[in-house]
């Protein structure tokens, strides 16, 4: 007897939610909403600031070519690799800056914390899929542009649930 | 007529009523491992568990990189549990550098690390639900699951692999509207915790399939050197963070889940049960944190040990994992070894195997908290 009430209460705990709205996220025509503008790394404090670890941005006027952050990926995943711009910069002597390939990155965000010139931050993009391995290997110039993405579902709870909108 | 065999190798005598199985290494039910299973009809006669097919080399890896290149890569034998296989690494080097850590970092690292526990066990939950053939009990926790891991991606910023605790502290401080957030998506975890009860343990399908099946005894289960939560299920009140507390898990209130009958049941039931202490954990720490200061001490770039060693351990999702490491005046260590619970309880499925029927092996597998990655390392 006492296992026909089991399996009755089992099988009720899943009917209830039948008129539970879906948990799911409805990816891509939805997208989750991130805490600010990606990883960032003060170098004064020698903290971080806490946003998502997606595809990097690399700030052409601040980058001085010093391959700190190639170093730090050394024993990683040797993603980054120094290369020649064409832009000449007063600081960036070499004219080197860094290239990111990333079939290989690892999205681990030590060349952020390696950077002591605020000139490499990651972004909230994590689209970054392609039909080829050279397309994901990107320039200098391809890590200047801003991303430009819409992303703002939260997740809702409330007594009847959590749902995603 | 007798054949001339290498040293060290052996014929295997064929018996026509036992039948031998491979079950893996690519068998899903088995994990990147395989099973030897010798059976008798639809009795195991014998068990021989043979892992190693995903062994990355991460101590040989470890000795090449400086304490800092070692974060990302140590964390990868499991990726759930991301912050608690590198816990005790941080601890260790924080001994052997001498850094002191501030309060605040203490406290974030320990909601990391449980935030990470829940995650591995939903995970684990949800495995152990599909192989037991109850498919809700997939999708449950794999749902739920994304309420953790939303909360460690606002936190570290990745999704699994967070490289989040760092020798020092950790990587970044919290986002501004963190804690309330917290507390919200745990109170309705718990609520949803309770659901689990009716729908799965409660049943009485996987009653009669796991009670008294695979029965470990508590002597036997000191005697093989088990740990975590099957060492618990067994009646063993044993856990690092009550036993030897790190960070500040001395400050905060949970209890140890201990249960007697040693049975699959038991071992499936006590993760389940953790999650509970884990939500009281996360609830207690937000509440006696520290609302402001610094979150990370600055290291040295490429901070030398000295001659020196040392061992520091720490309750994962899976039982107790050690970090053995050894510096020598270099940037790199000079040994690691990881000593992990799953490993630990694999000597366990030998003796539990024995005499169950074939179709129960996943519930006796399965219960023993073991994940092939991670044994391999």
């Amino acid at each position: 007897m006492s296992n026909v009430i089991g399996i009755i209460r089992a099988l009720n705990s899943g009917v209830k939610h039948l008129a539970v709205k879906r948990f799911t996220l409805r990816y891509p025509e939805q997208k989750l909403k991130f805490v600010g503008d990606g990883f960032q790394f003060n170098p004064e404090t020698g903290v971080g600031i806490a946003g998502l670890r997606g595809r990097h941005i690399l700030f052409h006027e601040n980058c001085t070519g010093c391959q700190l952050c190639s170093v730090a990926c050394e024993g990683i995943a040797e993603a980054i690799s120094m290369v020649k711009v064409a832009e000449t910069w007063k600081h960036n002597k070499k004219a080197i800056m860094p290239q990111i390939d990333y079939g290989k990155c690892v999205f681990c965000g030590l060349c952020v914390d390696a950077c002591p010139f605020y000139a490499l931050y990651m972004t909230n993009d994590y689209e970054l899929s392609s039909f080829s391995k050279s397309a994901l290997i990107y320039t200098p110039a391809q890590l200047a542009i801003k991303p430009n993405i819409s992303q703002d579902v939260e997740i809702k709870i409330s007594d009847r649930g959590a749902s995603h909108g | 007529m007798t054949t001339q065999l290498p040293p060290g190798m052996h014929l295997e005598t064929v018996d026509d009523k036992i039948m031998t199985l491979n079950v893996g290494p690519q068998h899903p039910g088995s994990g990147h491992m395989r099973l030897i299973i010798k059976v008798d009809g639809d009795y195991i006669v014998s068990c021989d568990p043979d892992p190693g097919y995903v062994h990355r080399g991460e101590e040989k890896m470890a000795e090449y990189r400086n304490y800092i290149q070692n974060i990302p890569h140590l964390e990868r034998p499991v990726i759930h549990d991301s912050s608690n296989i590198l816990y005790p690494y941080c601890l260790g080097v924080e001994e052997l550098l001498g850094i002191e850590v501030p309060e605040r970092a203490k406290y974030i690292r320990v909601i990391a690390a449980e935030l990470n526990r829940c995650v591995y066990i939903l995970y684990w939950l949800a495995i152990y639900g599909i192989f037991l053939g109850h498919s809700t009990m997939f999708m449950w926790p794999a749902g739920d699951r994304e309420l953790f891991i939303d909360l460690l991606e606002a936190m570290s910023g990745a999704r699994v692999t967070h490289a989040y605790l760092v020798p020092g502290g950790v990587r970044n401080d919290l986002p501004s509207n963190f804690e309330e957030r917290c507390l919200r998506q745990v109170a309705y975890f718990e609520k949803r915790l309770k659901e689990y009860e009716d729908i799965f343990y409660q049943n009485p399908l996987l009653k009669a399939r796991t009670e008294g099946s695979g029965i470990l005894s508590r002597t036997d289960a000191i005697r093989l050197g088990t740990t975590g939560s099957v060492l618990r299920a067994s009646g063993v009140d044993f856990d690092v963070r009550k036993k030897e507390p790190y960070d500040v898990y001395e400050n905060l209130d949970f209890q140890t889940v201990v249960m007697k009958e040693g049975d699959s049941y038991a071992r499936s039931r006590i993760p389940y049960l953790e999650m509970f202490e884990s939500c009281r954990i996360i609830k207690d720490a937000l509440k006696k944190m520290p609302k402001s200061g610094s979150v990370r001490t600055k290291l040295k770039p490429n901070p030398k040990g000295g001659n020196d060693e040392v061992y520091r351990r720490v309750e994962s999702g899976r039982g107790a994992i050690g970090y053995y490491i050894v510096s020598n005046n270099r940037p790199e260590p000079y040994r690691v070894k990881i000593s992990v619970g799953s490993f630990r309880n694999l000597i366990c499925m030998p003796y539990l195997l024995k005499g169950e029927k074939l179709g129960n092996m996943p519930a006796v597998y399965w219960g023993l908290n073991y994940w092939p990655v991670e044994a391999d390392r």
